[in-house]
């Protein structure tokens, strides 16, 4: 309609910008590079149910928030509806349409509205009462487990390290041992309220199972904790929420949550010894042909397949099981590199290998667990392999590379590798 | 830049540089003019032409970010490098962008809009200038040595900041980078203070005031009294690093949620610092392109005044989820949507002050609506963030990054962007074409919405902060995806508007005094403004001043004349004189905090060689000071014709002229 | 400059809008940011009093509250030195502001000399480092930053001395600046010199050693400092009209104002840092 405002720039006439050919090709651009991106899309982002969603939640704690959320959109979102009507109906009403309009006689020089102001904010207060009130009463229940079911609550530590969470069950003490201690995976009992302790052993981490509950920092010096409930059994995501240094992203962890026979039976295997394989108990399969699918891995490749998306809590169960073809001589080998390697020097395994240091994942039922180097990796023989093979490449930073391969020249061949894979895959 | 035009040189100025021990600069244009400058235009055009530089590369740094997070587990950045880039994106937005852009105005329009002709101390506002450009080098050194940029996140979190964690001196440099833009913001900020209360002209009382007047002494009061906390806890963490104390040392008892306290009294106020300076220059738009006077005037300074502070009561909802228990968890929830009253007030008041006016549809007034639109969306987010339970789930999720973008970009970097265009035809006499301007908002705002709009669904979903990546069966790829885009648009947008503000800057069309038809004192001066500002002091009759003039011409003539001739026969216009001390000092300054960064509590190779270098800087610091007070401030004077051109300049020289 | 000596107002600048001088505005504003400052360090030092971690000495055996006491009176003193100097320039007595500024510096060297002693006593016989517990490191770091402030205080007081000699039109004379420039010199090196010997006399007799042993170790530290107050001397004397009067009071109230804050908040850490241990 009007080039020539595209050609000289320096024209003072205030037409609109939407009137000139150059809007129109940007808007069509826009509208395009939408319909692109909207294809291109899967919608369910929208839904906001991924499995760390704060909006789906599975427990009170995090039903408590996820309203209190609610509630505060809401007011908000009536506030920005009525504020926003007045403001696109004031641009409108008043905008000056033509060149005359915007060289008349000033409009009234008025300089305000003492009791419209007044009024505004009594009704901005009031707006903040309606938000205040559930807080506060969110603020009460979210803190601690509530008094009439502290009996029942169940207490547990975790502890945030570089870049991995320890789990402690002080309720389960193993003779010469202490308590009961997994890392990375915690297993909860169902509809039962948890009262996890929050420490840390370097940085700042924090604890956040989004689905369960909201974050609570673990702090060093500082005696921190929180309370969540799963209401029914599950599998749930959790991440650390606090920077703590190189590979913060990829310090992830699980929770299970068991029903009561299902949580009592899993604390008892795990508060077992580690498991011995030898030829009589590896079952009477043959070996399996453990690493054909062996393949490289390209830097940060997902390390998740789907099963964990459509049924993780089977895909956890189905891990507690020993495998049916193991190889007996293999894991002995792999059990004999262990402490050849090092590796002993910082993971215990309880029943196999002593001392290791609190200050490292304890290893002794890494089998029946559905993850590996912090819930970043499946835990199988290929992405076991990967982990071990080059595990600065997975995890930037990490101390397994950095305190133990890199400091103590560890070389590991591929025969290695598998022996070990073997041996960790049979600690179930 | 042409902002003195005067090419006038003393005509014994030889004779004048014999008789004088001290070497008094008069150049005036070239590198020596730059370095020496203490006119606040300059200056201030100098803090806006560095900020848009570091405006620039932060925004590079962001977009490095979106490229990584456009698809899961990508590697456009390893983990080491996309820490570096959020760390240095935050901190170069937050000290080197925003703060001094908003300086830049404050510097360039703030003495205009009071009537005066600089600050109150012309050579502490270089000295701020060039310690801000000393700490942003500081800040900045390290993508060009060994240690490598800061990476440990802009809000540095002890002990993640401690030698055990971070034994590289990337954060020493950091540390540093901060005190440095600590001591250049103090310094700067008490200045305008004694300006604004001292420096007004005559009738120019404070409920005068043009707005922007006044966020610019809430501002600077809030930087006064908030960066002392951080300064004392980047003391304490160069104390642990390189002595060995144990402030936020755990084996020695120490408590890093000090830190976090000590951050966050300074980290609350500096939000306000951040958003202030914007509001001030919305409150000036708006009235100006509305045709009529800022609605409720008061209420508009006084709930800046609260909200200032209030600014320091709230500063613990940063600290939502480190278990502060109920009562203090309770109490900074309602302060903090008690601070929600005066902001909202705001955004009453100017939508009163649109209501009933002449809507001029230019650049400054898209961006200051855009300023309303996206600040209250951000507003409102941040009342969502109030309720602390549903904060424990927000709390470091890319929900906060949405509500602090919308903030920050869509509130303060919109308001900045207006400023400029508002400004432009004062400061260089030129106009940016409006179909540009207009082409440039749209992209911007466009881009920023779909970048940002989409992270709060992030958020909720489970998305955590500063991760430099993430597994794609989470539900975030799309909205990720998304926001990459925007991030592009929004580049593009930034990229549209700085290459037609440089074009306009050489190119543009120029333009009359008061190209706006504005209503404060600024406007009333041609363009460029001359070095002394205002030929004639003006008496100010009412608020929005000029608007006032402009309506009483003759009376305000007749006035103009007569105090024309009772200054002339007080000696003509006093100027300060140029000086390259506190450049001196400033440099001093830089060279110290670079070898203070590099030392180390074991002498290790090379450690006298740092030592000699922070000696050698404090040496040249205090040499600077020592000249800066033995040169005097006497200044010289201006003689004006009867057509407001330069007669005679008695460049600080020349018997009795020094002296009135 | 110095011609209309009767007529002015020290309490109203004219030139200003509020019509408090700017300098004075400045230093008010300077104070209330330098409060933060200080209230973050005792904030920090009172947060790890009230949680002390395991092993943290007891403050109370390691202060000698005596020592501190007297320092603090003296420091006190000197405020009203600072005071007098005030009004000493105000009422354009130049003779006396200069004893007053000299009698205030004084003053404040013994206050630093008091506190080097007892950094040293602290270190060495109570064994409290920077480095050992969270009390050393709050206590030196927050002390240590008012006795900065306290020394930057002595070195502004000794250039605004220096400057109370300036000749009319000194500015532009070469032979100003040198002498200038050798009367701060000898000055700091008086200072120094001073609290050198009078360290180590205190050292000697408190160890018990003999005079000797002091002379023999100081004699060149004690010609030196006599020779610098030979040479303050010399620079002091009048030669010719000077351009330092009341108009230059503002200069002098500014860092009189300074001077007490320094002095307020020494109080201030007194109170919190070593009379609440005696509670």
């Amino acid at each position: 309609m009007r080039l020539p405002t595209l050609l000289s720039p320096r024209s003072d006439t205030p037409i609109s910008f939407w009137q000139t050919s150059v809007a129109r090709w940007t808007r069509a651009l826009l509208a395009l590079a939408g319909i692109a991106l909207l294809t291109g899309c899967d919608l369910k982002w929208w839904q906001m149910d991924g499995h760390q969603s704060t909006l789906v939640t599975e427990g009170p704690v995090a039903h408590s928030q996820a309203q209190l959320f609610y509630v505060t959109c809401w007011v908000t979102a009536v506030i920005f509806v009525l504020v926003g009507s007045v403001l696109a109906y004031a641009t409108f009403k008043f905008r000056a349409k033509t060149d005359a309009d915007e060289h008349a006689e000033p409009p009234a020089q008025s300089h305000g509205n003492p009791l419209v102001e007044i009024g505004l904010i009594a009704v901005s207060v009031i707006a903040l009462v309606i938000i205040a009130i559930p807080t506060l009463h969110a603020i009460i229940f979210t803190h601690d487990v509530p008094a009439e079911r502290k009996a029942d609550a169940y207490t547990i530590n975790a502890t945030g390290v570089q870049w991995w969470f320890r789990f402690e069950y002080p309720a389960e003490q193993i003779s010469g041992a202490g308590s009961l201690v997994t890392s990375n995976e915690l297993v909860i009992p169902a509809g039962r309220p948890v009262r996890i302790n929050i420490r840390t052993l370097d940085v700042i981490h924090s604890f956040w199972v989004p689905k369960l509950g909201g974050k609570v920092d673990m702090i060093p010096n500082r005696a921190n904790f929180l309370w969540l409930e799963a209401e029914k059994p599950g599998y749930f995501w959790g991440q650390c929420a606090e920077y703590c240094g190189d590979s913060h992203a990829v310090m992830r962890f699980r929770v299970i949550a068991l029903g009561p026979k299902d949580f009592n039976d899993w604390l008892d295997k795990q508060l077992q010894p580690a498991r011995t394989v030898t030829a009589q108990t590896a079952g009477t399969a043959a070996p399996k042909a453990q690493f054909a699918s062996l393949r490289k891995f390209k830097q940060n490749e997902t390390g998740i397949t789907a099963k964990y998306d459509v049924n993780p809590l089977a895909a956890w169960q189905e891990l507690q099981k020993p495998d049916a073809n193991e190889d007996a001589a293999l894991i002995a080998r792999g059990r004999q590199l262990f402490t050849e390697k090092t590796c002993s020097a910082c993971h215990a395994i309880r029943g196999h290998m002593p001392g290791g240091s609190p200050a490292y994942p304890d290893l002794t039922h890494i089998g029946s667990r559905s993850t590996i180097a912090a819930g970043l990796l499946e835990n199988n023989a290929e992405q076991l392999q990967r982990w071990l093979r080059d595990p600065g490449a997975v995890k930037p930073g990490n101390k397994m590379w950095v305190d133990g391969y890199v400091k103590n020249n560890i070389k590991l061949t591929e025969a290695d590798e598998i022996a070990l894979v073997a041996y960790l895959q049979s600690l179930k | 830049m042409e902002l003195a035009k005067s090419d006038f040189i003393p005509k014994d100025e030889a004779a004048a540089q014999k008789r004088k021990v001290l070497w008094t600069p008069t150049a005036k244009s070239g590198l020596v003019m730059w370095l020496t400058t203490v006119d606040h235009k300059k200056i201030g055009f100098l803090y806006g032409f560095f900020a848009l530089i570091f405006f620039l590369i932060g925004g590079v740094e962001a977009l490095l970010i979106r490229a990584q997070l456009a698809f899961p587990n990508s590697s456009v950045l390893t983990a080491q490098q996309y820490n570096e880039m959020f760390t240095m994106h935050g901190t170069t937005m937050i000290f080197l962008a925003v703060m001094p852009l908003s300086s830049a105005f404050f510097n360039f329009i703030m003495p205009l809009q009071i009537g005066a002709r600089d600050v109150a101390f012309p050579r502490l506002n270089a000295f701020s200038l060039w310690t801000f450009v000393a700490g942003a080098v500081i800040l900045n050194i390290g993508w060009f040595i060994h240690a490598g940029p800061p990476d440990a996140g802009w809000f540095g979190y002890a002990p993640l900041t401690s030698k055990q964690f971070t034994p590289d001196h990337s954060t020493d440099f950091w540390v540093m980078g901060l005190q440095l833009l600590g001591v250049a913001s103090i310094a700067a900020s008490l200045n305008f203070i004694v300006t604004i209360i001292n420096m007004r002209a005559p009738g120019m009382t404070m409920m005068r005031l043009p707005v922007f007047v006044w966020m610019t002494l809430f501002t600077s009061f809030l930087i006064i009294l908030s960066f002392p906390a951080i300064t004392i806890a980047l003391v304490e963490v160069m104390m642990d690093r390189n002595f060995g104390t144990g402030f936020f040392e755990v084996s020695l008892g120490g408590m890093p949620i000090l830190w976090q306290h000590l951050f966050w009294v300074f980290g609350h106020p500096e939000v306000y610092i951040l958003i202030l300076p914007a509001m001030g220059i919305i409150s000036e738009i708006l009235p100006c392109f509305s045709r009529k006077p800022l609605f409720g005037y008061p209420i508009v300074v006084f709930s800046g005044a609260s909200i200032g502070f209030l600014g320091f009561a709230v500063w613990s909802h940063h600290m939502f989820t480190t278990g502060m228990g109920t009562v203090a968890t309770a109490a900074f929830a309602l302060a903090t949507m008690a601070i929600a009253v005066p902001t909202g007030v705001k955004i009453f008041n100017w939508i009163g002050t649109l209501w009933g006016g002449h809507l001029k549809m230019r650049t400054p007034m898209m961006f200051a609506l855009g300023f309303i639109w996206m600040f209250m969306i951000g507003g409102l987010s941040g009342v969502m963030h109030s309720a602390a339970p549903a904060d424990a789930q927000q709390q470091d999720s890319y929900f906060v990054i949405a509500h602090f973008h919308y903030v920050l970009i869509g509130g303060s970097i919109f308001a900045l962007l207006a400023g400029i265009h508002y400004w432009f035809p004062l400061m260089f006499g030129r106009k940016i074409a409006e179909f540009w301007g207009k082409l440039s908002f749209w992209v911007v705002f466009a881009g920023f919405n779909i970048t940002f709009f989409p992270m709060h669904f992030l958020g909720l979903n489970g998305m955590p902060r500063r991760t430099f990546t993430y597994d794609p069966n989470l539900g975030w790829n799309s909205a990720n995806l998304i926001a990459s885009v925007g991030a592009g648009i929004l580049g593009i947008g930034i990229f549209i508007y700085f290459a037609v503000m440089v074009y306009t800057y050489f190119k543009g069309e120029r333009v009359g005094k008061d190209y706006w038809d504005a209503r404060t004192l600024e406007w009333s001066l041609p363009n460029p403004p001359p070095e002394y500002n205002f030929a004639v002091i003006p008496t100010v009759h009412a608020r929005d001043a000029y608007w006032y003039e402009k309506h009483h011409q003759e009376e305000i003539a007749k006035e103009k004349a007569e105090h024309a001739k009772a200054e002339e026969s007080h000696g003509g216009i006093h100027m300060p004189n140029a000086s390259i001390w506190p450049f001196v000092t400033s440099m001093g300054l830089l060279l110290g905090a670079w070898g203070v960064s590099g030392v180390t509590a074991d002498p290790s190779p090379g450690i006298h060689a740092k030592l000699a270098i922070c000696l050698a800087g404090g040496a040249i610091m205090i040499l600077g000071i020592y000249l800066w007070s033995l040169e005097g401030n006497e200044g010289y004077h201006i003689h004006l014709d009867e057509n407001g051109n330069i007669k005679e300049d008695d460049h600080g020289h020349g018997a009795g002229s020094a002296k009135h | 400059m110095s011609s209309h000596a009767t007529t002015i107002d020290h309490h109203h600048d004219h030139t200003t809008s509020t019509g408090i001088p700017n300098k004075k505005l400045l230093m008010w504003a300077f104070l209330a940011s330098d409060c933060m400052f200080f209230g973050s360090l005792i904030a920090t030092h009172l947060i790890y009093r009230l949680h002390p971690p395991p092993g943290t000495p007891s403050a109370r055996e390691v202060f000698s509250i005596e020592l501190t006491s007297f320092s603090t009176f003296i420091l006190l003193m000197s405020s009203l030195m600072m005071a007098l100097a005030v009004t000493a320039i105000q009422k354009g007595n130049v003779k006396s502001c200069r004893w007053s500024l000299l009698t205030t510096i004084f003053f404040g060297c013994i206050f630093l000399g008091c506190q080097v002693y007892e950094f040293n006593e602290f270190v060495h016989l109570k064994h409290l480092t920077i480095s050992n517990s969270i009390l050393g490191s709050t206590f030196y770091t927050l002390t240590g930053t008012h006795g900065t402030h306290v020394a930057i205080g002595v070195l502004w007081l000794l250039l605004m001395y220096v400057r109370s000699f300036q000749p009319v039109g000194g500015r532009s004379q070469v032979s100003y600046f040198v002498r200038t420039f050798v009367h701060v010199a000898a000055f700091i090196v008086v200072i120094g010199l001073a609290m050198y010997a009078v360290l180590g006399l205190v050292h000697t007799l408190q160890g018990g050693h003999s005079m000797g042993s002091w002379v023999s170790g100081h004699w060149i530290a004690v010609l030196g400092l006599l020779a610098g107050l030979v040479v303050m001397n010399r620079l002091a004397q009048p030669r010719g009209p000077i351009e330092f009067n009341e108009v230059n009071a503002i200069d002098v109230e500014s860092m009189g104002l300074y001077w007490h804050f320094v002095d307020i908040v020494w109080i201030v850490i007194f109170t919190a840092v070593y009379l609440l241990e005696y509670l």
